[in-house]
């Protein structure tokens, strides 16, 4: 089988890559300035991304609710769920705006305020204000994709994104597509004043729960880190990639959605394992996981686990709003499997796990209008690296990057991509992927890769021998995997894609994690740089591909 | 198999296969005969997008055994009881 090659090249002001949240909100805005838009989704925008099917909580600063003092919510911000991976200017932008945006989402149906009023639970410690607003996302995805074509934006579904174009000077003018509707895939080239990266974070990078089944995670494994990689091969800034992020829930369904759950942490005896609840509440479930993220992996280790989920104590009234919550949060199989397996939350106690590492909210350097290092590159959502908040973020982001992008497409003249000679080399490699009679499937590669990261890119231990080995190592699978990859169909060439996107992220992992020559946290042990260096607290580590070669760099953090 | 398609039921619109998020449902056409096919079991995400959007209500999800949720009776089930030992 040989590739198609669509004639026409699909000319845009703006070219959104990816059509989750981020990606949706952004063509909604971009429209509403006036922009041409192009939605490039490799799914199809009514139910692809992490927010396929809902979501129910959306980080929000409110005034009338809340009162004058935003820096109180701020410090609830960084003091629980989100952590210090972030730039404080971007944290208060997005908190600053973010109202603004649920106001946008109720006026495209979606149901912010289920109850009728504003109403903010979970994810919050006793005694202290609460910034999650409870909200009914389970049509967000159809309803986004509705007021963006109300709004004029142009949704191509079934369009894998591979690469992103650049002119001489290294500003970003196009990008090459995979149409995979049909069995045999179509290349198609995009012209773009300017490109939008919203493709979420990096799914199957690290093996999961049950390592045989890569897909058994809890965010979205079709978000495979193509648009930090491409944006990476074409030269952006990438941020905080040796610090992965790891979430927990059900084991061994993996789950999203850990605060919809009202109860509390306990051990195999029924106590706490936390200081936060013993009578678990809809505005309080059990925080501890939030802030003590890798409470159950350690539990199990020191033999003193395992950690369930107990919702024995629960009330009706609770009982019943939590599995409406998993409905609007998106989690109707959780819901599905309880009634399929006869599980009665009052009765029984379920076990949790914490999921793998992935890159949520890890990737591309953004500045204050989601402008990347690129001129004419944006991006927002979980594939940015130095802002996260979820939705919330991907909200904000989406619209303050498209009201950025459609500005800048506005000054920028059409740059004619139509004999970019990366478009012969990538459809060079499509073919030879799709030519080879005999060859390795992606899934050997993609085991492989999760394979080297979990032993030499650290899940326990990190070391400049094991690091440096394992970078080796992914360079070695790279080549064969170029060499002797093979596809069928479309479908098969994008997983193809897919892994050797992820296993470009890999080696950056490799490299920033080895050049972090001290410990942080529990995600970056290192046996040989036990210490943690105070003089990189408020740093954040960045790398890029440069006319020098790779640069890993680390800059101040924004406050 | 993840999701689980009643033919009896199942009219063939296809709109599982076009909206499902990690393309395992494709519509294959052999002498004219449209059938809906769950193409790549092992990569189902279990979203449940198909059955929640399916028009007749056709679908229906598996969950494979290595997927399984552990579960435990929970030591103090009388509720509103002090759990604390």
């Amino acid at each position: 089988m040989q590739v198609k090659i669509r004639k026409d090249i699909v000319k845009t002001d703006v070219l959104i890559i990816g059509g989750g949240i981020a990606g949706m909100q952004a063509a909604i805005t971009a429209a509403e300035n006036g922009s041409n838009v192009v939605v490039a989704e490799k799914a199809d925008t009514r139910r692809s991304g992490c927010g396929a099917t809902g979501n129910d909580h959306f980080m929000c600063y409110i005034p009338e609710y809340h009162g004058e003092d935003f820096n109180e919510i701020i410090r609830e911000v960084t003091e629980t769920l989100v952590g210090p991976l972030q730039d404080l200017n971007l944290l208060r932008l997005m908190m600053k705006r973010s109202f603004e945006l649920v106001q946008k989402w109720e006026s495209y149906g979606i149901s912010m305020r289920p109850t009728g009023e504003w109403s903010f639970m979970g994810h919050a410690m006793p005694g202290r204000r609460r910034y999650h607003l409870k909200y009914d996302g389970h049509n967000q995805k159809p309803l986004l994709t509705k007021e963006a074509l109300r709004q004029g934006a142009k949704i191509m579904n079934k369009m894998v994104m591979s690469e992103l174009l650049t002119n001489e000077e290294g500003h970003v003018v196009g990008a090459i597509g995979v149409n995979i509707a049909d069995d045999v895939p179509e290349v198609v080239v995009f012209q773009a004043k300017s490109v939008i990266i919203s493709t979420g974070g990096a799914l199957r990078l690290y093996p999961g729960l049950n390592p045989a089944y890569p897909f058994n995670v809890a965010n979205c494994p079709a978000d495979t880190g193509s648009g930090p990689a491409m944006a990476y091969r074409a030269g952006a800034r990438l941020v905080n990639l040796e610090m992965p992020y790891v979430h927990s829930g059900p084991k061994f369904f993996a789950r999203a959605g850990k605060a919809t759950w009202i109860g509390v942490l306990t051990d195999f005896h029924g106590k706490p394992v936390g200081p936060f609840v013993t009578q678990p509440t809809r505005e309080l479930g059990d925080v501890t996981a939030d802030i003590w993220q890798g409470v159950f992996q350690e539990k199990m280790e020191n033999g003193t686990g395992p950690v369930y989920m107990n919702c024995s104590k629960t009330s009706n009234d609770d009982m019943e709003y939590m599995m409406k919550a998993f409905v609007s949060e998106g989690d109707t199989s959780l819901v599905d499997y309880f009634e399929q397996y006869d599980i009665d939350l009052h009765k029984k106690m379920v076990e949790f796990g914490t999921f793998e590492y992935n890159f949520t909210a890890r990737g591309l350097d953004i500045d204050l209008d989601g402008g990347t290092t690129l001129p004419g590159l944006y991006a927002a959502g979980n594939t940015t690296g130095n802002v996260r908040g979820d939705i919330t973020s991907a909200a904000v982001f989406g619209h303050v990057s498209a009201e950025s992008a459609s500005k800048y497409a506005k000054q920028v003249k059409d740059y004619d991509v139509s004999d970019h000679p990366l478009i012969a080399e990538k459809i060079q490699l499509f073919n030879a992927i799709l030519g080879r009679e005999t060859g390795a499937h992606w899934k050997e590669a993609n085991s492989m890769l999760q394979q080297i990261m979990k032993d030499y890119v650290g899940m326990k231990i990190r070391s400049e021998t094991l690091l440096k080995a394992g970078l080796k190592y992914l360079g070695d699978l790279k080549r064969y995997s170029r060499e002797q990859l093979k596809a069928d169909n479309s479908h098969e060439l994008m997983r193809v894609l897919e892994v050797l996107d992820l296993i470009d992220m890999g080696e950056a992992v490799a490299i920033t994690s080895e050049n972090r020559k001290e410990s942080r946290g529990s995600c970056h042990q290192r046996s040989d740089y036990t210490f943690t260096n105070p003089l990189l607290n408020n740093k954040f580590q960045t790398i890029e591909r440069t006319k020098h070669g790779i640069v890993a760099d680390f800059r101040e953090k924004n406050r | 198999m993840p999701p689980v398609v009643d033919k009896e039921k199942c009219v063939k619109c296809g709109l599982c296969a076009q909206i499902c998020p990690l393309d395992v449902i494709k519509i294959e056409v052999e002498k004219q005969d449209k059938k809906i096919v769950v193409k790549y079991p092992d990569e189902c995400w279990h979203c449940r997008a198909c059955a929640i959007d399916c028009p007749k209500q056709a679908i229906q999800l598996r969950y494979p055994l290595s997927h399984m949720m552990l579960h435990m009776e929970a030591p103090n089930t009388e509720r509103g009881e002090q759990s604390c030992k």
